[in-house]
């Protein structure tokens, strides 16, 4: 097709340079992100200032070790994939279609979006200088085809703005590996001399495909424009953020709930339909006099459900001042998760919806959580066997142990004083507040010690022990009676 | 009250227990224990240190075991008597056997077949099933061990102090009344003092692969698994008294003790009805008449018989028959071997046949070796060919049974590598923080770290994390991590050896292993043969069979014709490439100073560079002496008798040995202790004490201070790393013959060599240029020549070497054997191989190496035309597939378009010189055209460079530059962090020797360079030469020259890896390596 235009985008340091964006400090350094692979760790990016000292993606990170000792190693596998995308999302308003070139670059197909900048140098220059300010070093070309454009980026000195038809002339002259081709057919490429796009050429095109196969023809094809090759353009994902204009004003508590419910119909048909629930929901309502006065509401679980929702914001809309009247609202959904609809079960399966609703209903009159949840934690100490996490953390693979554990765990552990036979025997009575319990019977000692790689406290000897009422206490002595320090006895919790 | 502990782990329960065995059972008797048992998990190989242990602390050890089932609970085992013992062990080689290496698989009827004669101890389960009951299945179970082991089982009653200890007590002791099964006390120890309880937490998390923060209730909750006071056994067990006191009951009859083990030898067949002595005897006398013809002179037959007799009294003639059997063997497959070893240096073994070298002409005398005093068994070592060892092995395993043969354990030991290793991973460490640390601390020595020390390496000495990683890794390294397979000491009994010691698989197929190491063996008068591999052997073969089919000669190891001026000639002009030993860059700076003329020369030259004499000091003294610039002295007559041959410098273990004892007026047994404690604590020289008492022996025989202590020092150096003056002999002799052959037929020798790669030093291309300096001549690998090895062919009045396919890099053996198989007649087209069933990744590999020029194509035109039997996705599909059939068959629909091979218009870019010399390297890792280095001369000499051959010219210190591909870099460990660099370029290879500074400076030249420059000082002395690098440049760019046309104007650098640069330099081979 005549008259098609094409810009290829480099990152030659795309995951670097992105590193850097966010650790300007970083920014001369020689550093490098590492992956396992087959038991060896494998320099996946290296920095600019790595690869000066002959660092390069691919290396055994021992090696890499070897030429820079003290070679920054940076935890994490990024992926330069959706970082592309990301990007490409950004450079939608330069054309229509831009596609992920991955690993490490870009394709614009810019037909006809050029001369809205007045021309293509400008283009040319207003795109790549946003890109150099954003920190990441670049190389762009345009020519007439993708192929042709790809494969100026990378191999072409200058010109890089080739003119329409020109690319016939530099193609030639440039090393197969502009080709895309894959490392198979390059190797057998060079293996026979073939140094060079021309070589190729020379050769009659029906010996190519028995040695080649199809992918040779059908690069060299589309470089040059013989054959069409279509680009797959990002698609940037819509909000979950709805909008209510109003004809006239709203003032009216009544007005807003109206409002609130035709935004959620609307975001929760969104939601549901593409499989996701919100987990907070900010409401806006936007004043004649400008003035923005805005609601939110968080749930514990993923929901789309109208009336519970609705029945979050309820008790607050009195909250909002109306002023002169609202003029617009909008509903965003900031924060959502995947909610499979899920097979409900027959009867019994709401209770943890329930709950959930339940104590979202709470928290929002409340203003603030309220809640937290006690998970087992995998810790002989006991101040540490346990950890508190917010309700709608509901996924636990622990257990809690056999063991009978109190209750109720005093914190700190209570001084009291008791009367025991040593060295390591349940106590006969002890006091407490200035109260004496008479110990009618006692098991233990269950020997604790520290955990010594946090603290170093005495290790401690608990004794589950009932008085005379029958009542059951969880008592321990720190230190050993032979310890030099003298032994400290403790109340730490209570049965039921 | 006494007391014996029944239940204890040890770190042999690998990762589990936290003390030595040693430690254990010094403990429990410094607690005045009756006894103590070893119970580690479903292994034996601790016994024998608790064993030693427990006779040095007298105190009675119980060897035992935990069985850890597949169906039940655990069980501890105990023999009563040598009968029971032997089942137990033949119980754990079962379970060991039926899996793989590191596991044990024993069910409950396994044990119910061995159990006569045992005590077995039923481990309950940690922690109640209910809240108050014991578990029921472990109710049932118990029921049925009491069913099975009737009075000889007992319940194990142990505190742990977790919850309801009481409870669990109570209940079990209900139980034990229930099924009158007695209770007994165990401890269920791990470690032997409360404070290994950290290290033990650490242990849990290697072995659960957590981390310390994580591992949660994988830790025990407390420290109450060591071993405790008697009193405080008791206070536990207040309510239980009968149970403290059977402890005593099991420990009495238990009266099994290692020491009754009896080692066997196996009874060797003879012949014609004579006593193993007889036939011994008969066989020695035979060997001399072969050599001497019915004269046998009288001072070797007095030697002779005088050895014999003492074989007799020590009753070892079986065991020289059994190596005489095994040499036997070998003889018979034409496998070349020899002997070494203490007890190979008596003329016995020599007129076996064990030994090529005869004592009586070195002056290798027989009871220095073996002697009275030194009661131990005899060492004799067997190298075999590297390539056939495995025949000689399974010969061992035919002959004697796997029940009887089997190879003897190694006991791999954390060192501090792997101890910070582990150690830091379960406290969290990132593997960034932990090579920090563990490259902090490379000379980390026990010892002595201090805060200073520790600063001095930028530690922060304040940080308690540090510091408890650096305590517990003190406490970790020594542990035993695993049993590894000796490299060939075999142990032979007559009886099953699974009598007296569990076997397991090894990791190698065929292969098994006992559970003891060699110290094991040797604590028990166990006899070990040593069957060893050896390259050279293999390559000696090789010689010998091209020199009977080639030149007709026949060669054997004792018929070379001795001590050639020639050979000794060529030797001390350093022209040793591919010789025996004295190849490598060390030796060949020494041979041109001690310029050896005679078979002893080549003795001392072996032993001298050796790690042992260079770090002692000894080898400046001796060349001094040598050369006559220092005057031979002796402090003593008894020094002069033992240090004479080597000109008053020790060089040889036993040489320090017999100081020891000459001298220092040690008991032979205590200087033999002396070597082993060295052999022990590798590179951490002699232990105080008995540095103390050396000196203190030598000051009161009356010899000065200063040569008391410059021997200690010696000594200490010397390590373990010195060489028995016997080993030396027995290399010497591998030494002369690689020698003799090299500079009589360099073309047999070369090929050879090649044929046994890889061994020794040096790369094909360095081999085949230094053939090629001895005039020989190489011809090309070819389709239509070429076997497999390399080989001679007819050329003028002598031999070509024709390269063997083998030399073509990534083709495998099977594929190029089709291809000679297939040659009924010459190849004529690329096609025909693919008829002969070759696959088309090797034809392509075959092209690329240019072995199709005898059909009249280069690389290119040869490789378009495979390129035409089918793309490179296809076929390099089917490469992983590895069916021959589906390439095939695909080819035949396709094939009539295939005959018309060659196209028409098909226009290749021609190739340069230099080009095919790169694609010669890449392919094969050398070029018989050129060196690639010629091709840029011309740029080098813009850079003032002189070639290798041109630098000789140069005077001592003058300031040069110079510039090849690296060919080696080393780092010893001897040498202090100085880095030897070795370049080639195409006129030979130059030395040079880059201090720590430099090569901080270019670091990155330096080791990534392939082609690089270097600027400094040219030394030479005695023959010497090497130049001191004071600057490097990488010209790896000049490299990629050779291939790609020259860059255009249009193009860019590529930045990324420079991807083009590495294909052309891809080429060039790696230079060996230091890490």
């Amino acid at each position: 097709m005549p008259g098609r235009r094409y810009l290829s985008i480099w990152f030659r340091h795309l995951i670097t340079d992105q590193h850097i964006r966010h650790q300007p400090a970083h920014k001369n350094e020689a550093f490098v992100f590492a992956t396992r692979e087959k038991n060896l760790d494998i320099v996946s990016f290296a920095s600019p200032a790595a690869v000066s000292h002959g660092i390069h993606t691919g290396m055994v990170l021992s090696d890499a070790r070897l030429l820079l000792p003290d070679v920054r190693i940076l935890p994490g596998n990024p992926d330069p994939g959706r970082l592309l995308r990301q990007i490409a999302l950004r450079f939608n308003r330069y054309s229509p279609i831009v596609a992920v070139d991955p690993p490490d670059g870009l394709l614009i197909d810019i037909t006809g979006c050029a001369h809205l900048w007045g021309g293509e140098a400008a283009y040319y220059t207003d795109i790549v200088t946003r890109i150099l300010d954003g920190g990441y070093d670049v190389r762009a070309a345009i020519a007439d085809t993708a192929g042709a454009a790809w494969a100026f980026t990378r191999h072409l000195k200058r010109p890089l703005i080739v003119p329409p038809g020109e690319h016939k002339t530099y193609l030639p002259t440039l090393p197969p590996t502009a080709l895309r081709l894959s490392t198979a057919i390059l190797e057998r490429l060079r293996s026979l001399g073939m140094s060079r796009i021309r070589h190729i050429l020379d050769q009659p095109r029906t010996t190519l495909t028995p040695r080649f196969g199809k992918e040779l023809l059908q690069r060299l094809d589309q470089a040059f424009g013989e054959t069409e090759e279509y680009l797959l353009p990002v698609v940037p994902p819509v909000p979950y953020r709805e909008r209510l204009p109003c004809l006239e004003p709203v003032v009216t508590a009544g007005g807003i709930e109206y409002a609130l419910t035709r935004l959620l119909e609307i975001l929760c048909g969104r939601l549901e339909q593409e499989g996701k629930g919100l987990r907070t929901a900010l409401l806006q309502c936007h004043r004649v006099d400008g003035k923005v006065m805005q609601l939110t509401a968080g749930t514990i679980r993923a929901t789309c459900s109208i009336t519970h929702l609705l029945k979050l914001f309820e008790t607050r809309i009195p909250t909002i001042e109306p002023g002169l009247g609202i003029e617009l609202f909008t509903l965003e959904a900031p924060v959502t998760e995947d909610a499979p609809p899920g097979q409900e079960s027959l009867w019994g399966g709401h209770r943890a919806v329930e709950i959930a609703e339940f104590l979202d209903r709470i928290t929002a009159k409340t203003g603030s959580v309220v809640f937290s949840r006690m998970l087992p934690a995998q810790h002989h100490w006991p101040e540490r066997s346990f950890r508190s996490v917010l309700p709608d953390q509901s996924e636990s693979n622990e257990t809690w142990p056999a063991d009978p554990r109190p209750i109720h765990l005093f914190d700190p552990p209570e001084p009291i004083s008791v009367t025991a036979p040593i060295p390591d025997y349940p106590p006969m009575s002890f006091r407490y507040r200035n109260t004496l319990y008479k110990v009618a019977a006692a098991n233990g000692p269950t020997r604790i010690e520290n955990e010594w790689w946090v603290d170093t406290a005495r290790p401690r000897d608990y004794y589950t022990v009932e008085d005379e009422q029958g009542a059951r206490y969880w008592i321990f002595r720190s230190g050993h009676y032979e310890d030099e320090q003298p032994a400290r006895w403790y109340l730490h919790g209570l049965f039921a | 009250m006494s007391y014996a502990e029944l239940q204890v782990t040890s770190n042999f329960s690998f990762l589990r227990g936290a003390s030595h065995p040693e430690e254990l059972v010094t403990q429990a008797a410094a607690l005045g224990y009756r006894a103590m048992a070893l119970t580690d998990h479903n292994t034996f190989a601790g016994l024998v240190r608790a064993h030693q242990a427990a006779k040095r602390a007298d105190i009675q050890f119980i060897p035992g075991a935990r069985l850890d089932l597949q169906d039940g609970p655990a069980l501890l085992a105990y023999p009563t008597d040598k009968e029971a013992y032997v089942h137990l062990s033949n119980l754990l080689t079962l379970g060991m056997r039926r899996t793989e290496k590191g596991k044990c698989e024993l069910y409950k009827k396994d044990v119910y077949a061995h159990a006569k004669g045992l005590k077995l101890v039923i481990v309950p389960p940690e922690k109640m099933g209910g809240l108050f009951d014991l578990d029921t299945g472990f109710i049932a179970d118990a029921s049925e061990y009491r069913e099975a082991f009737g009075s000889d089982a007992y319940l194990a009653a142990t505190r742990r102090f977790r919850d309801n200890d009481d409870i669990l007590l109570y209940r079990l002791n209900e139980l034990s009344g229930k099924l009158s099964m007695p209770m007994v006390v165990t401890g269920d120890v791990h470690y032997h003092s409360k404070d290994r309880r950290q290290l033990q937490d650490i242990l849990t998390c290697t072995r659960e692969h957590s981390t310390i923060r994580n591992a949660g209730f994988l830790l025990h909750p407390n420290a109450e698994r060591h071993l405790k006071t008697i009193v405080e056994i008791e206070r536990l067990f207040r309510p239980y008294p009968s149970a403290v006191s059977r402890t005593l009951e099991i420990a009495e009859a238990c009266s099994f003790r290692l020491s009754e083990l009896k080692y066997i030898y196996p009874h060797e067949i003879t012949t014609e009805g004579r006593t193993p002595q007889q036939e011994l005897t008969h066989l020695v006398y035979e060997g001399m008449r072969r050599r001497f013809d019915d004269r046998i002179p009288e001072k070797i037959k007095a030697q002779i018989d005088y050895e014999l007799a003492f074989i007799e009294k020590k009753n070892y003639s079986e065991y020289f028959l059994t190596v005489e059997d095994i040499c036997r063997y070998a003889r018979e497959q034409g496998i070349l071997y020899q002997g070494r070893g203490s007890a190979a240096n008596c003329s016995c073994c020599y007129y076996l046949g064990i030994t090529n070298v005869d004592p009586s002409k070195f002056d290798l005398l027989f009871e220095r070796f073996l002697s009275d005093a030194r009661d131990e068994p005899p060492d004799i070592d067997v190298d075999f060919e590297h390539e056939r060892r495995e025949e000689v092995i399974q010969y061992i395993y035919d002959k004697y049974g796997r029940d009887r043969a089997a190879i003897v354990a190694t006991v791999t030991q954390l060192h501090r590598k792997g101890a910070i290793r582990d150690v830091g991973k379960a406290m969290g460490l990132s593997e960034d923080a932990l090579k920090t640390l563990n490259d902090a601390l490379w000379d980390f020595d026990p010892g002595d770290f201090d805060d200073e020390w520790l600063a001095e390496r930028g530690l922060d000495p304040g940080d308690p994390q540090l510091k408890k990683i650096l305590g517990l890794t003190m406490q970790y390294m020594g542990f035993p991590r695993q049993l590894g397979q000796h490299t060939g000491g075999f142990v032979i009994t007559d009886g099953r050896l699974s009598d007296l010691v569990p076997i397991f698989n090894a990791r190698m197929e065929d292969r098994t292993n006992i559970e003891w190491d060699k110290n094991d063996i040797d604590a028990l008068g166990f006899l070990k043969i040593d069957v060893l591999a050896l390259g050279m052997l293999t390559a000696i073969r090789k010689m010998y069979h091209l020199a009977q089919s080639h030149y007709g000669k026949q060669y054997t190891l004792y018929n070379i014709p001795q001590d050639d001026p020639k050979v000794y000639d060529m030797i001390s002009a350093a022209d040793t490439i591919g010789v025996f030993q004295i190849e490598s860059r060390a030796q060949q700076a020494m041979l041109p100073k001690v310029r050896p003329r005679n078979f002893y020369d080549l003795i001392i030259e072996v032993a001298l560079v050796r790690p042992g004499p260079i770090v002692g000091g000894m080898v400046h003294p001796y060349l001094a002496r040598r050369a006559g610039v220092e005057p031979v002295t002796y402090p003593s007559p008894a020094v002069q008798k033992i240090l004479e041959r080597t000109l008053g410098v020790p060089l040889f273990q036993e040489q320090v040995m017999s100081i020891g004892i000459e001298a220092a007026g040690l008991t032979p047994t205590e200087a033999d202790g002396l070597r082993r404690s060295m052999a022990t604590f590798k590179g951490q020289g002699i232990p105080p004490e008995a540095k103390a008492r050396l000196v203190a022996g030598m000051l009161g025989n009356g010899y000065s201070p200063e040569y008391a202590d410059h021997l200690t020092s010696q000594i200490a150096g010397f390590g373990s790393y010195g060489f028995p003056e016997s080993h030396s002999a027995s290399f010497a002799h591998l030494v002369y013959i690689s020698g003799y052959l090299k500079c009589h037929h360099p073309d047999i020798f070369a090929a050879a060599i090649l044929n046994s790669l890889p061994m020794g030093f040096y790369a094909p291309a360095e081999l085949i240029d230094d053939a090629k300096a001895h005039g020989v001549t190489f011809l090309p690998a070819d389709v239509n020549h070429s076997q497999w090895d390399y080989t001679l062919e007819p050329a003028g009045s002598g031999y070509s070497v024709r390269m063997g396919l083998r030399a073509i890099d990534g083709i495998r053996e099977d594929d190029m054997l089709l291809v000679i198989a297939g040659r009924l007649r010459p190849y004529p087209t690329v096609a025909s191989l693919l008829d002969a069933g070759v696959l088309l990744p090797a034809l392509e590999r075959l092209a690329e190496a240019d072995a199709f020029r005898s059909l009249g194509l280069d690389r290119r035109e040869a490789l378009w035309q495979v390129a035409a039997l089918g793309t490179p996705a296809t076929h390099r599909k089917k490469e992983k597939d590895g069916t021959i059939r589906i390439t095939r068959q695909l080819d035949l629909f396709t094939k009539c378009e295939k005959e018309h091979a060659l196209e028409e218009g098909v226009l290749l870019p021609a190739m340069a010189l230099s080009e095919h010399v790169v694609q010669d390297f890449a392919t094969t890792g050398l070029s018989l055209r050129a060196h690639p280095v010629s091709f840029l001369r011309k740029h080098l000499d813009r850079l003032h460079v002189l070639s290798a051959s041109q630098l000789l010219q140069a005077r001592n210190g003058q300031q040069v530059n110079t510039a090849g591909i690296i060919l080696v870099r080393q780092r010893p460990g001897t040498a202090k962090g100085v880095c030897f660099v070795t370049i080639k370029d195409e006129s030979g290879t130059t030395n040079l020797i880059v201090w720590p500074t430099v090569l901080e400076e270019y670091r990155a030249a330096i080791l990534t360079g392939k082609l690089v420059f270097f600027s400094g000082h040219y030394q030479v002395s005695q023959g010497v030469a090497h130049v001191i690098v004071q600057k490097a440049v990488n010209l790896n760019g000049l490299l990629s020259q050779l291939t790609t046309d020259a860059q255009t104007e249009l193009e860019i650098e590529l930045s990324r890896g420079d991807e083009r640069d590495r294909d052309s330099l891809a080429a060039m081979p790696g230079a060996r390596n230091f890490r």
